[in-house]
């Protein structure tokens, strides 16, 4: 007589398909991300370099991730400046923002981080350029 | 007593005269007189043995000099030789005496015969052998040799003058004889003649030659007389002058012993007619007008037996008053007694010592004298206060009083010097100085004040120095360690006090930032300790101190250090970007740094210039 074949799932399927279906998620928000960030095509300042010789870099656009720390001054033409924690060590380094007037209708409160575009001026000044909240 | 006083002093200043005054010892004072024109008056055997002393101006004249009675330099000299000379009283001096003594008991007035004087005499011969005489009883024996002599003399003009006489009157009595003969004949010659008429002519007959030369022969005799008589006075007088000037000399030599035995002698040989003394100006005023008696020989005598009498009793006073420590008055009758009696036998028969107690006591009052008149009022002090304890009858209120005034005076002098010292008038405190030299010259407070005064010119001088050099190097500190030193130097100099004021201000910046650093240092907080250090070094590069500190701080607050330097090198090359940096970087540090916030205020503003 035949026999019947065994019509139940092996248990590993039960540990499995939920990792599978997690990872799935996982990349999908990684690369949405990624897509969906405007400044993923521009680099990320050297801060070591900057530090060093910040005349070097003028001229050269840079992505700029960090929390707001201080404001240092604020002028109705020049804009605002603002000292930018940077960096993933603690604490990390502060770099002076110079956000343009025309960026005035952006809140920038302490502790928020930011990503910005920035471009090293003369004097070696980080003016920003664009900003998107983190 | 006046008189003895008198008679004292003159027989003082003979004392020196005894020797050659020619040459008298430095120091006295010598004032020469023009010579006097040659006296026509009658010369006199005696008259300038004298000298003449005049209490007024303590001048002594004698033999055209004169002396200033008041420098005793060598009345001291003789009295200190005397002093330290050993008592003569050895067999030999002893045995001098006897024989003095047994001569004046031979001539003795009760006693004068001559065979005494003879005796006496002789005896003289026996003393002038001994050392003590110094061959002065020869002198006597000599010069009644010679009165002998001259009285012999005399007896023999007088037997030639007697048959000179005889002589005389023989021829005048054959004179007589023809002058009779003569007439006689001239009256059988006339009778004759009245016979006849013619009357014969005047002629020389031999009876009356012969009487002519009968009478020239008398008057021959008569003038030889008349000679002979006038030698004889003269001899007779040259033997007593020379005997008085003998005995004069002898009483100006202070022999008062052989004056007596002279006198004596005198009255036996000269015994007939007066016994004055043949003397004439200065000496005859001596005896006239000063002691008030002739000069006579009985004089003479008087004042060498009263000049020996005292003698004696100021030995006996000097033994006195030497035993109960009267040592002033003791000095003063011993003195009195050796100038006057220097060779009598009291005197040189004191022991030495018994005289050092006025040798000692002498040496004192001299060197007293002495410190005084050279203004050396210290050691007069001294000497007073030794004197005082050595003679209890010592009178110190005039040379204490002239030692307290001069210290008064010179003391009034150095505080004036002392003022004006401290004023800064230094002409006013060289002035001083001298008055207060030439009143006291040796004072120890003049030494020492002008050392300080002279010794704080050079201290100034040098801090002066020491202050420019030390502010050319910019060594504040050590101006600030020597504060005091540079704060009394430059308290006359104003224009130094603000350079030193200025720098005085300075050090108290650094010394408060230095408190302030070790403070902050003290608590842990090791960059504002820098930061506080830095400042003030920055302002104080040259401060050794500050620099040690900022160096110390700096390896201990490395980072913020590091991080403020390297911002301000960046803000230096204009990278006013990375220099914010850096500059927030140091606040991260030390949020309380004044570099770090000033440097982010700065370049905020550079970034936003109208904010």
């Amino acid at each position: 007589m035949p026999r019947r074949a065994s019509s139940k799932l092996h248990p590993a399927w039960f540990v499995a398909v939920p990792l599978l279906v997690a990872a799935a998620i996982a990349t999908c928000y990684y690369f949405g991300s990624k897509i969906s960030d405007p400044y993923r095509t521009i680099n990320t300042l050297d801060v070591l370099t900057y530090l060093e010789n910040a005349n070097s870099l003028r001229g050269n656009t840079y992505r700029v991730s960090g929390s707001v720390w201080n404001s240092l001054g604020w002028s109705p033409t020049a804009g605002r400046l603002f000292a930018v924690e940077v960096g993933a060590g603690k604490p990390g380094d502060l770099l002076p923002l110079l956000v343009p007037a025309a960026l005035n209708h952006v809140n920038l409160q302490k502790g928020q981080r930011f990503v910005f575009e920035v471009e090293v001026v003369e004097g070696g000044i980080l003016r920003v350029k664009s900003l998107r909240k983190e | 007593m006046k008189r003895l006083l008198c008679c004292l002093l003159v027989l003082n200043v003979t004392a020196l005269f005894a020797q050659k005054p020619d040459e008298p010892a430095p120091g006295t004072t010598i004032i020469q007189t023009p010579r006097k024109a040659p006296n026509t008056e009658p010369s006199v055997p005696l008259g300038e043995e004298v000298p003449v002393y005049d209490p007024g101006s303590e001048i002594v004249s004698w033999g055209g000099k004169h002396w200033n009675i008041s420098n005793q330099r060598i009345f001291q000299a003789r009295f200190e030789k005397y002093l330290n000379a050993p008592e003569q009283t050895d067999a030999d001096n002893a045995e001098y005496q006897k024989i003095i003594h047994d001569i004046l008991e031979l001539l003795s007035p009760q006693n004068a015969t001559n065979t005494k004087l003879y005796q006496a005499y002789v005896l003289l011969f026996r003393a002038a052998v001994h050392d003590a005489d110094g061959g002065v009883c020869n002198a006597v024996a000599n010069a009644v040799a010679t009165a002998w002599q001259a009285q012999m003399n005399q007896n023999q003009l007088v037997f030639t003058v007697e048959e000179l006489k005889k002589a005389m009157r023989t021829e005048l009595s054959k004179a007589i004889m023809f002058a009779g003969a003569q007439e006689q004949a001239s009256s059988s010659s006339s009778s004759s003649g009245k016979k006849g008429s013619a009357k014969p002519p005047p002629v020389v007959g031999p009876l009356e030659m012969r009487q002519g030369i009968y009478l020239k022969e008398a008057a021959a005799f008569e003038a030889q007389i008349a000679v002979l008589t006038g030698k004889r006075e003269v001899s007779a007088l040259q033997a007593r002058v020379q005997f008085q000037a003998l005995m004069l000399q002898l009483f100006l030599q202070r022999r008062f012993q052989h004056v007596v035995i002279s006198c004596h002698m005198y009255r036996q040989l000269f015994n007939e007619g007066d016994s004055s003394i043949k003397v004439e100006g200065q000496t005859k005023e001596f005896f006239t007008k000063d002691l008030g008696m002739p000069p006579t020989v009985s004089t003479l005598l008087s004042l060498a037996t009263e000049a020996m009498r005292d003698i004696r009793e100021g030995v006996q006073a000097y033994l006195f008053l030497s035993e109960r420590n009267e040592m002033d008055s003791a000095t003063k009758r011993l003195s009195e007694s050796f100038l006057i009696g220097e060779y009598m036998p009291e005197i040189r028969a004191l022991s030495r010592e018994k005289k050092r107690l006025a040798l000692t006591y002498s040496q004192k009052a001299n060197r007293l004298v002495s410190a005084l008149s050279v203004k050396d009022y210290g050691q007069a002090e001294q000497l007073l206060k030794d004197m005082e304890i050595m003679a209890k009858d010592f009178d110190a209120t005039k040379p204490r009083t002239a030692v307290e005034t001069a210290k008064t005076v010179s003391a009034m002098h150095l505080a004036k010097a002392r003022n004006a010292a401290i004023a800064g008038n230094s002409q006013t405190v060289e002035d001083a100085l001298k008055q207060a030299a030439a009143v006291w010259p040796r004072n120890p407070a003049l030494l020492e004040m002008s050392v300080a005064i002279f010794g704080q010119s050079d201290l100034q001088q040098k801090a002066i120095a020491d202050f420019d050099q030390l502010l050319s190097q910019g060594n504040l500190r050590q101006i600030f360690n020597d504060k005091l030193r540079f704060i009394a130097a430059m308290a006359t100099i104003p224009e130094r006090q603000d350079k030193l004021k200025k720098v005085l201000e300075d050090m108290q910046t650094i010394e408060a930032a230095t408190a302030r650093a070790q403070e902050f240092a003290r608590r842990g907080d090791l960059a504002g300790a820098w930061e506080a250090v830095e400042r003030a070094a920055q302002q104080f590069p040259d401060d050794v101190k500050l620099n040690q500190l900022r160096g110390s701080y700096s390896s201990e607050a490395a980072g913020f250090v590091e991080s403020l330097r390297t911002a301000q090198r960046l803000e230096t090359q204009g990278q006013t970007g990375s220099g914010l940096a850096w500059y927030l970087k140091a606040q991260r540090h030390y949020p309380l740094s004044d570099y770090a916030k000033e440097g982010i205020d700065r370049l905020a503003k550079k970034i936003l210039p109208s904010s």
